[in-house]
Protein backbone atom coordinates (compact mmCIF):
# COMPACT_ATOMS: atom_id res chain seq x y z
CA UNK A 1 0.00 0.00 0.00
CA UNK A 2 2.50 2.04 0.80
CA UNK A 3 5.53 3.85 -1.62
CA UNK A 4 8.51 5.63 -1.20
CA UNK A 5 7.55 7.03 -4.71
CA UNK A 6 5.93 7.10 -8.23
CA UNK A 7 2.64 6.25 -9.06
CA UNK A 8 -0.21 3.31 -9.75
CA UNK A 9 -0.25 1.01 -12.30
CA UNK A 10 -1.44 1.49 -15.54
CA UNK A 11 -4.71 -0.03 -14.12
CA UNK A 12 -5.44 2.64 -11.43
CA UNK A 13 -7.00 5.76 -12.13
CA UNK A 14 -5.39 7.92 -10.00
CA UNK A 15 -6.58 11.39 -9.41
CA UNK A 16 -4.78 12.75 -6.69
CA UNK A 17 -1.06 13.32 -5.94
CA UNK A 18 0.58 14.31 -2.73
CA UNK A 19 3.81 15.55 -2.00
CA UNK A 20 4.96 15.95 1.53
CA UNK A 21 8.12 18.56 2.28
CA UNK A 22 9.87 17.05 4.71
CA UNK A 23 11.76 19.68 5.56
CA UNK A 24 8.26 21.34 7.59
CA UNK A 25 7.47 18.09 8.72
CA UNK A 26 7.57 17.86 12.41
CA UNK A 27 6.07 14.63 13.03
CA UNK A 28 3.26 16.53 14.46
CA UNK A 29 1.05 13.27 12.78
CA UNK A 30 -2.12 14.75 12.40
CA UNK A 31 -2.22 13.24 8.76
CA UNK A 32 -1.65 9.71 10.29
CA UNK A 33 -4.91 10.13 12.14
CA UNK A 34 -7.24 11.62 9.66
CA UNK A 35 -5.62 9.13 6.66
CA UNK A 36 -3.96 5.98 7.93
CA UNK A 37 -4.38 4.38 4.51
CA UNK A 38 -2.19 6.69 3.19
CA UNK A 39 0.24 8.49 5.62
CA UNK A 40 2.24 6.53 7.83
CA UNK A 41 4.64 6.88 11.19
CA UNK A 42 7.74 4.97 11.00
CA UNK A 43 9.13 5.49 14.84
CA UNK A 44 7.71 7.99 16.13
CA UNK A 45 8.69 10.75 13.84
CA UNK A 46 9.72 9.68 10.63
CA UNK A 47 6.70 9.98 8.23
CA UNK A 48 6.01 7.51 5.10
CA UNK A 49 3.30 8.07 2.73
CA UNK A 50 1.89 7.07 -0.67
CA UNK A 51 2.03 9.64 -3.18
CA UNK A 52 -0.42 8.21 -5.65
CA UNK A 53 -3.95 9.03 -3.90
CA UNK A 54 -6.90 6.26 -4.08
CA UNK A 55 -9.89 7.61 -5.15
CA UNK A 56 -11.47 6.17 -1.77
CA UNK A 57 -8.67 8.01 -0.01
CA UNK A 58 -9.22 11.55 -1.48
CA UNK A 59 -11.29 12.78 1.02
CA UNK A 60 -9.27 12.01 3.93
CA UNK A 61 -6.09 13.18 1.97
CA UNK A 62 -7.73 16.82 2.17
CA UNK A 63 -8.76 16.65 5.19
CA UNK A 64 -5.05 15.70 6.31
CA UNK A 65 -3.05 18.33 4.29
CA UNK A 66 -5.90 20.91 5.94
CA UNK A 67 -5.08 19.49 9.35
CA UNK A 68 -1.34 19.98 8.74
CA UNK A 69 -0.07 22.01 11.56
CA UNK A 70 3.19 23.35 9.54
CA UNK A 71 1.16 22.68 6.47
CA UNK A 72 4.01 20.74 5.17
CA UNK A 73 0.78 18.81 2.54
CA UNK A 74 0.81 19.45 -1.37
CA UNK A 75 -2.04 18.18 -3.31
CA UNK A 76 -2.10 17.87 -7.13
CA UNK A 77 -4.86 16.39 -9.70
CA UNK A 78 -3.16 14.23 -12.42
CA UNK A 79 -4.85 11.78 -14.36
CA UNK A 80 -3.05 8.07 -14.25
CA UNK A 81 -2.38 6.69 -17.94
CA UNK A 82 -4.78 3.94 -17.43
CA UNK A 83 -7.11 6.89 -17.70
CA UNK A 84 -5.83 8.63 -20.54
CA UNK B 1 -6.98 52.93 28.84
CA UNK B 2 -4.72 51.01 30.48
CA UNK B 3 -2.97 48.46 28.95
CA UNK B 4 -2.31 46.85 32.44
CA UNK B 5 -5.74 46.43 33.34
CA UNK B 6 -6.19 44.41 29.79
CA UNK B 7 -6.61 40.67 31.69
CA UNK B 8 -8.84 42.12 33.70
CA UNK B 9 -10.76 43.69 30.99
CA UNK B 10 -10.31 40.43 28.77
CA UNK B 11 -11.27 37.81 31.32
CA UNK B 12 -14.34 40.21 33.04
CA UNK B 13 -17.77 38.37 32.18
CA UNK B 14 -18.71 41.48 29.98
CA UNK B 15 -15.96 41.37 27.19
CA UNK B 16 -16.99 37.57 26.62
CA UNK B 17 -19.59 37.97 23.55
CA UNK B 18 -16.62 39.85 21.78
CA UNK B 19 -13.18 39.93 23.25
CA UNK B 20 -11.38 41.05 19.82
CA UNK B 21 -11.24 44.03 20.15
CA UNK B 22 -9.11 43.98 23.47
CA UNK B 23 -6.40 41.38 21.71
CA UNK B 24 -6.09 43.69 19.00
CA UNK B 25 -5.41 46.39 22.19
CA UNK B 26 -3.36 43.81 23.51
CA UNK B 27 -1.35 43.41 19.75
CA UNK B 28 -0.73 47.27 19.54
CA UNK B 29 0.37 47.76 23.42
CA UNK B 30 2.68 44.56 23.05
CA UNK B 31 4.18 42.16 22.61
CA UNK B 32 4.70 42.05 26.25
CA UNK B 33 2.28 43.87 28.42
CA UNK B 34 3.07 43.63 32.01
CA UNK B 35 -0.37 43.19 33.97
CA UNK B 36 -1.37 45.17 37.30
CA UNK B 37 -0.97 41.58 39.06
CA UNK B 38 2.61 40.75 37.88
CA UNK B 39 1.53 39.00 35.09
CA UNK B 40 3.27 39.33 31.19
CA UNK B 41 0.31 39.04 28.98
CA UNK B 42 1.44 38.27 25.35
CA UNK B 43 -1.31 38.76 21.98
CA UNK B 44 1.11 38.85 18.96
CA UNK B 45 1.49 35.64 16.73
CA UNK B 46 5.14 34.80 16.22
CA UNK B 47 6.02 35.81 20.26
CA UNK B 48 3.29 33.10 20.98
CA UNK B 49 4.10 30.39 18.41
CA UNK B 50 8.07 30.64 19.60
CA UNK B 51 7.25 31.04 23.49
CA UNK B 52 5.45 27.60 22.44
CA UNK B 53 8.51 25.98 21.55
CA UNK B 54 11.00 27.47 23.81
CA UNK B 55 11.87 24.25 26.17
CA UNK B 56 12.77 27.01 28.89
CA UNK B 57 9.01 27.86 28.84
CA UNK B 58 7.36 25.60 31.91
CA UNK B 59 3.55 24.27 31.55
CA UNK B 60 3.91 23.35 35.22
CA UNK B 61 1.93 24.72 38.11
CA UNK B 62 4.78 23.30 40.06
CA UNK B 63 7.08 25.33 38.51
CA UNK B 64 6.04 28.07 40.46
CA UNK B 65 4.83 26.04 43.55
CA UNK B 66 1.08 26.75 42.71
CA UNK B 67 0.05 22.84 43.52
CA UNK B 68 1.82 20.13 44.95
CA UNK B 69 0.26 16.81 42.89
CA UNK B 70 1.15 15.94 40.26
CA UNK B 71 -0.84 17.08 36.99
CA UNK B 72 -2.29 16.09 33.83
CA UNK B 73 0.37 15.78 31.27
CA UNK B 74 -1.24 19.22 29.56
CA UNK B 75 0.95 20.57 32.18
CA UNK B 76 4.23 18.71 32.52
CA UNK B 77 7.40 19.36 30.82
CA UNK B 78 9.33 16.85 29.12
CA UNK B 79 10.77 14.41 29.84
CA UNK B 80 7.73 13.24 32.21
CA UNK B 81 5.12 14.64 29.36
CA UNK B 82 6.94 13.12 26.84
CA UNK B 83 6.67 9.86 28.68
CA UNK B 84 3.00 10.24 29.95
CA UNK B 85 1.73 11.77 26.27
CA UNK B 86 3.29 9.04 24.86
CA UNK B 87 1.55 6.13 27.01
CA UNK B 88 -1.65 8.15 26.36
CA UNK B 89 -1.63 8.35 22.67
CA UNK B 90 -1.03 4.31 23.02
CA UNK B 91 -4.56 3.58 22.51
CA UNK B 92 -5.76 6.85 20.58
CA UNK B 93 -3.57 7.69 18.07
CA UNK B 94 0.26 6.81 15.87
CA UNK B 95 2.11 4.76 16.01
CA UNK B 96 0.75 2.12 17.91
CA UNK B 97 -3.63 2.79 17.07
CA UNK B 98 -3.14 5.14 13.94
CA UNK B 99 -6.38 3.64 12.77
CA UNK B 100 -8.60 4.30 15.99
CA UNK B 101 -9.67 7.63 15.08
CA UNK B 102 -10.33 7.09 11.99
CA UNK B 103 -12.39 4.08 12.56
CA UNK B 104 -14.88 6.55 14.95
CA UNK B 105 -15.95 7.92 11.83
CA UNK B 106 -19.13 5.76 10.89
CA UNK B 107 -20.22 6.15 14.94
CA UNK B 108 -19.40 9.66 14.54
CA UNK B 109 -21.55 10.29 11.44
CA UNK B 110 -24.23 7.96 12.93
CA UNK B 111 -25.06 9.59 16.30
CA UNK B 112 -25.19 13.46 14.19
CA UNK B 113 -27.68 11.91 12.26
CA UNK B 114 -29.65 10.99 15.35
CA UNK B 115 -29.32 14.30 16.86
CA UNK B 116 -30.30 16.22 14.09
CA UNK B 117 -33.55 13.98 13.60
CA UNK B 118 -35.87 16.49 15.91
CA UNK B 119 -34.58 19.29 13.62
CA UNK B 120 -37.35 20.25 11.55
CA UNK B 121 -38.54 23.25 9.70
CA UNK B 122 -40.14 25.65 12.01
CA UNK B 123 -38.66 24.65 15.42
CA UNK B 124 -36.60 26.65 17.83
CA UNK B 125 -33.35 24.20 19.00
CA UNK B 126 -30.66 25.50 21.29
CA UNK B 127 -27.31 24.30 18.83
CA UNK B 128 -25.55 23.55 22.35
CA UNK B 129 -28.00 21.27 24.20
CA UNK B 130 -29.51 19.75 21.70
CA UNK B 131 -26.28 19.06 19.45
CA UNK B 132 -23.15 20.63 20.00
CA UNK B 133 -22.77 19.00 23.91
CA UNK B 134 -24.08 16.31 23.58
CA UNK B 135 -22.19 14.30 20.28
CA UNK B 136 -18.43 14.83 22.13
CA UNK B 137 -19.65 13.31 25.37
CA UNK B 138 -21.12 10.37 23.92
CA UNK B 139 -18.00 10.11 21.24
CA UNK B 140 -15.87 10.36 24.88
CA UNK B 141 -18.02 8.07 27.14
CA UNK B 142 -17.23 5.78 23.81
CA UNK B 143 -14.24 6.52 23.75
CA UNK B 144 -12.65 5.70 26.99
CA UNK B 145 -15.57 3.41 28.24
CA UNK B 146 -17.67 5.67 30.80
CA UNK B 147 -21.51 5.26 30.76
CA UNK B 148 -23.28 7.92 29.44
CA UNK B 149 -25.86 8.05 31.92
CA UNK B 150 -23.40 9.20 34.37
CA UNK B 151 -22.67 12.91 32.24
CA UNK B 152 -24.75 14.61 35.35
CA UNK B 153 -22.78 13.16 37.74
CA UNK B 154 -19.19 14.15 35.54
CA UNK B 155 -20.98 17.31 34.24
CA UNK B 156 -20.92 18.29 37.73
CA UNK B 157 -17.24 17.40 38.33
CA UNK B 158 -15.79 18.95 35.48
CA UNK B 159 -17.31 22.29 35.56
CA UNK B 160 -15.84 23.02 38.91
CA UNK B 161 -12.55 21.71 37.38
CA UNK B 162 -12.52 23.81 34.50
CA UNK B 163 -13.70 26.97 36.63
CA UNK B 164 -10.63 26.17 39.32
CA UNK B 165 -8.67 26.21 35.84
CA UNK B 166 -10.09 29.91 34.14
CA UNK B 167 -7.36 32.54 33.99
CA UNK B 168 -8.57 35.12 36.15
CA UNK B 169 -6.28 38.49 37.48
CA UNK B 170 -4.44 36.44 40.21
CA UNK B 171 -5.77 35.56 42.15
CA UNK B 172 -8.83 35.34 44.40
CA UNK B 173 -9.65 32.27 42.98
CA UNK B 174 -9.10 30.13 46.56
CA UNK B 175 -13.10 28.78 46.62
CA UNK B 176 -12.75 27.15 43.00
CA UNK B 177 -9.21 25.33 43.68
CA UNK B 178 -10.79 23.90 47.05
CA UNK B 179 -13.50 22.40 44.80
CA UNK B 180 -11.67 22.04 41.81
CA UNK B 181 -9.43 19.69 43.81
CA UNK B 182 -12.21 17.84 45.76
CA UNK B 183 -13.85 17.15 42.05
CA UNK B 184 -10.71 16.44 40.56
CA UNK B 185 -10.23 13.60 43.83
CA UNK B 186 -13.94 12.20 43.00
CA UNK B 187 -13.82 12.71 38.72
CA UNK B 188 -10.28 10.47 39.52
CA UNK B 189 -11.51 7.92 41.89
CA UNK B 190 -14.76 7.01 39.60
CA UNK B 191 -12.59 6.52 36.68
CA UNK B 192 -9.82 4.53 38.25
CA UNK B 193 -12.58 2.52 39.74
CA UNK B 194 -14.30 1.89 36.10
CA UNK B 195 -10.89 1.23 35.20
CA UNK B 196 -10.48 -1.87 37.61
CA UNK B 197 -13.70 -3.39 36.83
CA UNK B 198 -11.83 -3.74 33.12
CA UNK B 199 -9.39 -5.58 34.56
CA UNK B 200 -8.68 -8.90 33.00
CA UNK B 201 -11.84 -8.12 31.03
CA UNK B 202 -10.83 -5.88 28.63
CA UNK B 203 -13.94 -3.81 26.29
CA UNK B 204 -12.74 -2.04 23.16
CA UNK B 205 -12.51 1.48 25.20
CA UNK B 206 -9.48 3.25 26.27
CA UNK B 207 -10.13 2.62 29.78
CA UNK B 208 -9.28 -1.23 29.20
CA UNK B 209 -5.98 -0.94 27.64
CA UNK B 210 -4.28 1.39 30.22
CA UNK B 211 -5.53 -1.29 32.84
CA UNK B 212 -4.93 -4.15 30.97
CA UNK B 213 -1.64 -2.81 29.49
CA UNK B 214 1.14 -6.00 29.81
CA UNK B 215 3.97 -4.66 29.16
CA UNK B 216 5.07 -3.08 32.64
CA UNK B 217 7.18 -0.14 31.40
CA UNK B 218 4.20 0.76 29.62
CA UNK B 219 1.96 1.08 32.44
CA UNK B 220 0.11 4.22 34.22
CA UNK B 221 0.54 4.08 37.87
CA UNK B 222 -2.94 4.74 39.64
CA UNK B 223 -2.30 8.37 39.99
CA UNK B 224 -1.62 8.71 36.74
CA UNK B 225 -4.15 7.01 35.20
CA UNK B 226 -6.31 9.18 37.58
CA UNK B 227 -5.01 12.07 36.14
CA UNK B 228 -5.12 11.30 32.94
CA UNK B 229 -8.59 10.18 32.65
CA UNK B 230 -9.91 13.03 34.26
CA UNK B 231 -7.95 14.92 31.71
CA UNK B 232 -9.36 13.49 28.33
CA UNK B 233 -12.59 13.32 29.61
CA UNK B 234 -13.09 16.79 30.44
CA UNK B 235 -11.18 17.75 27.20
CA UNK B 236 -12.86 15.47 25.08
CA UNK B 237 -15.93 17.33 25.60
CA UNK B 238 -15.42 20.59 27.30
CA UNK B 239 -14.02 22.24 24.14
CA UNK B 240 -15.21 20.18 21.25
CA UNK B 241 -18.84 21.70 22.44
CA UNK B 242 -17.26 24.97 21.61
CA UNK B 243 -15.86 24.49 17.72
CA UNK B 244 -19.36 23.12 16.85
CA UNK B 245 -21.26 25.89 18.55
CA UNK B 246 -18.80 28.85 17.79
CA UNK B 247 -18.90 27.11 14.24
CA UNK B 248 -22.79 27.48 13.96
CA UNK B 249 -22.75 31.13 15.27
CA UNK B 250 -20.07 32.21 12.75
CA UNK B 251 -21.84 30.56 9.44
CA UNK B 252 -25.10 31.91 10.46
CA UNK B 253 -23.41 35.44 10.53
CA UNK B 254 -21.87 35.14 7.40
CA UNK B 255 -24.56 33.73 5.21
CA UNK B 256 -22.66 34.27 1.80
CA UNK B 257 -20.22 31.37 3.59
CA UNK B 258 -22.60 29.19 4.66
CA UNK B 259 -24.09 29.26 0.69
CA UNK B 260 -20.47 28.73 -0.41
CA UNK B 261 -19.80 25.73 2.08
CA UNK B 262 -23.16 24.23 0.68
CA UNK B 263 -22.33 24.14 -3.09
CA UNK B 264 -18.68 23.26 -2.09
CA UNK B 265 -18.96 20.92 0.60
CA UNK B 266 -14.74 19.80 -0.03
CA UNK B 267 -13.81 23.11 1.38
CA UNK B 268 -15.41 21.75 4.92
CA UNK B 269 -11.91 20.73 6.05
CA UNK B 270 -10.60 24.40 5.91
CA UNK B 271 -13.58 26.06 6.86
CA UNK B 272 -12.80 23.68 10.28
CA UNK B 273 -9.59 25.49 10.16
CA UNK B 274 -10.71 28.52 9.46
CA UNK B 275 -12.94 28.16 12.56
CA UNK B 276 -10.01 27.07 14.69
CA UNK B 277 -8.62 30.38 14.12
CA UNK B 278 -11.34 32.64 13.67
CA UNK B 279 -12.96 31.69 17.00
CA UNK B 280 -10.88 29.30 18.73
CA UNK B 281 -12.48 26.91 21.49
CA UNK B 282 -9.43 27.53 23.87
CA UNK B 283 -8.31 31.25 23.93
CA UNK B 284 -5.15 31.82 26.49
CA UNK B 285 -2.16 29.16 28.20
CA UNK B 286 -0.15 30.04 30.71
CA UNK B 287 3.15 29.38 31.14
CA UNK B 288 5.79 29.71 33.46
CA UNK B 289 9.79 30.51 32.75
CA UNK B 290 12.68 28.28 34.08
CA UNK B 291 14.67 31.13 33.74
CA UNK B 292 14.72 34.67 32.71
CA UNK B 293 14.34 35.29 29.19
CA UNK B 294 14.09 38.19 26.99
CA UNK B 295 10.74 38.23 24.83
CA UNK B 296 10.90 41.20 22.16
CA UNK B 297 13.14 43.13 24.01
CA UNK B 298 11.36 42.78 27.21
CA UNK B 299 12.63 40.96 30.36
CA UNK B 300 10.34 38.57 31.74
CA UNK B 301 11.78 36.92 35.22
CA UNK B 302 12.21 33.43 36.34
CA UNK B 303 8.93 32.03 37.34
CA UNK B 304 6.48 35.25 36.53
CA UNK B 305 3.14 34.05 35.62
CA UNK B 306 2.90 34.40 31.63
CA UNK B 307 -0.28 34.39 30.04
CA UNK B 308 -0.29 33.62 25.79
CA UNK B 309 -3.50 34.62 24.18
CA UNK B 310 -3.78 32.12 21.62
CA UNK B 311 -7.13 33.67 19.88
CA UNK B 312 -5.23 37.09 20.26
CA UNK B 313 -2.16 35.22 17.84
CA UNK B 314 -4.77 34.02 15.55
CA UNK B 315 -6.24 37.48 14.97
CA UNK B 316 -2.05 39.19 14.04
CA UNK B 317 -2.47 40.90 11.05
CA UNK B 318 1.39 40.30 10.74
CA UNK B 319 1.09 36.83 10.16
CA UNK B 320 -2.16 36.98 8.83
CA UNK B 321 -4.03 38.68 6.20
CA UNK B 322 -7.21 40.45 6.86
CA UNK B 323 -7.32 38.37 10.14
CA UNK B 324 -10.52 39.87 10.90
CA UNK B 325 -12.28 38.14 8.01
CA UNK B 326 -13.63 34.49 8.52
CA UNK B 327 -12.67 32.83 4.61
CA UNK B 328 -13.37 29.17 4.71
CA UNK B 329 -11.09 28.85 1.99
CA UNK B 330 -7.73 30.73 3.39
CA UNK B 331 -4.70 29.45 2.33
CA UNK B 332 -1.32 29.16 4.83
CA UNK B 333 -3.82 28.94 7.75
CA UNK B 334 -1.29 28.12 10.70
CA UNK B 335 -3.35 28.67 13.00
CA UNK B 336 -2.86 28.63 16.71
CA UNK B 337 -6.75 27.29 17.46
CA UNK B 338 -4.84 23.36 18.92
CA UNK B 339 -1.64 25.26 20.44
CA UNK B 340 1.35 24.64 18.72
CA UNK B 341 4.91 22.24 19.80
CA UNK B 342 5.27 19.60 22.66
CA UNK B 343 1.66 20.57 23.88
CA UNK B 344 0.06 20.73 20.19
CA UNK B 345 -3.85 19.79 21.25
CA UNK B 346 -3.55 15.68 21.84
CA UNK B 347 -7.41 15.28 21.20
CA UNK B 348 -7.36 17.24 18.17
CA UNK B 349 -8.09 15.16 15.41
CA UNK B 350 -11.34 13.62 16.71
CA UNK B 351 -12.17 17.44 17.20
CA UNK B 352 -11.47 17.90 13.82
CA UNK B 353 -13.62 14.77 12.78
CA UNK B 354 -16.29 15.60 15.11
CA UNK B 355 -16.54 19.36 13.71
CA UNK B 356 -16.22 18.04 10.19
CA UNK B 357 -19.15 15.50 10.71
CA UNK B 358 -21.48 18.06 13.02
CA UNK B 359 -21.22 20.97 10.59
CA UNK B 360 -21.09 19.35 7.38
CA UNK B 361 -24.70 17.31 8.59
CA UNK B 362 -25.75 20.33 9.89
CA UNK B 363 -25.39 22.98 6.64
CA UNK B 364 -28.57 21.72 5.52
CA UNK B 365 -30.77 22.80 8.28
CA UNK B 366 -28.68 26.32 8.52
CA UNK B 367 -30.07 27.71 5.22
CA UNK B 368 -33.18 28.69 6.59
CA UNK B 369 -32.20 29.36 9.83
CA UNK B 370 -31.89 32.58 11.67
CA UNK B 371 -30.40 33.65 14.80
CA UNK B 372 -32.85 34.17 18.11
CA UNK B 373 -29.92 35.92 19.96
CA UNK B 374 -27.09 38.00 18.63
CA UNK B 375 -24.80 37.58 20.25
CA UNK B 376 -25.88 34.31 22.41
CA UNK B 377 -25.57 34.24 26.05
CA UNK B 378 -21.83 32.93 26.42
CA UNK B 379 -20.36 30.69 29.04
CA UNK B 380 -18.63 31.98 32.24
CA UNK B 381 -15.06 31.04 31.32
CA UNK B 382 -12.77 32.90 29.30
CA UNK B 383 -10.00 30.43 28.72
CA UNK B 384 -12.22 27.80 27.07
CA UNK B 385 -14.98 30.06 25.37
CA UNK B 386 -17.75 29.47 23.94
CA UNK B 387 -21.89 30.35 24.11
CA UNK B 388 -23.50 28.24 26.76
CA UNK B 389 -26.67 28.22 24.62
CA UNK B 390 -27.23 29.25 20.48
CA UNK B 391 -30.93 29.45 20.56
CA UNK B 392 -31.36 29.61 16.59
CA UNK B 393 -35.01 28.94 14.44
CA UNK B 394 -34.76 26.29 11.76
Amino acid sequence: MLESEGGGTAEDVVEMRTVVDLTRCQGYAQCVFLAPEVFELHGEEGLLYATAVPDDQAERVRQAAAACPVQAILLGEEVSSGAR
Amino acid sequence: MDSATLLARITDYASRPNPYPLYAELREAGPVVQQADGSYLIGTYHEIAALLHDPRMSADPRTRGEVAHKPPFLRLDDPEHHRLRTLAMRPFGPPHSPRRVDSMRGEIDRITRELLQSFEAGRQIDIVDDFAYPLPVTVICRLLGVPREDEPLFRAWSDALVAAADVRPEDDSAEEDKAGDQARMEMGGYLVNLAEQRRGDPGDDMLSAFVNEPDPALRLTQEELAETAVLLLIAGHETTVNLITNGSLTLLRHPEQLDRLRREPELLPRAVEELLRYEPPVHMRGRVPHADIDVAGTEIPQHASVILALASGNRDPMRFDEPDRFDPARPDNQHLGFGSGIHLCYGGPLARIEAQAALGALLPHLGGASLVEDPPPYRQNAMLRGPRHLPIQL
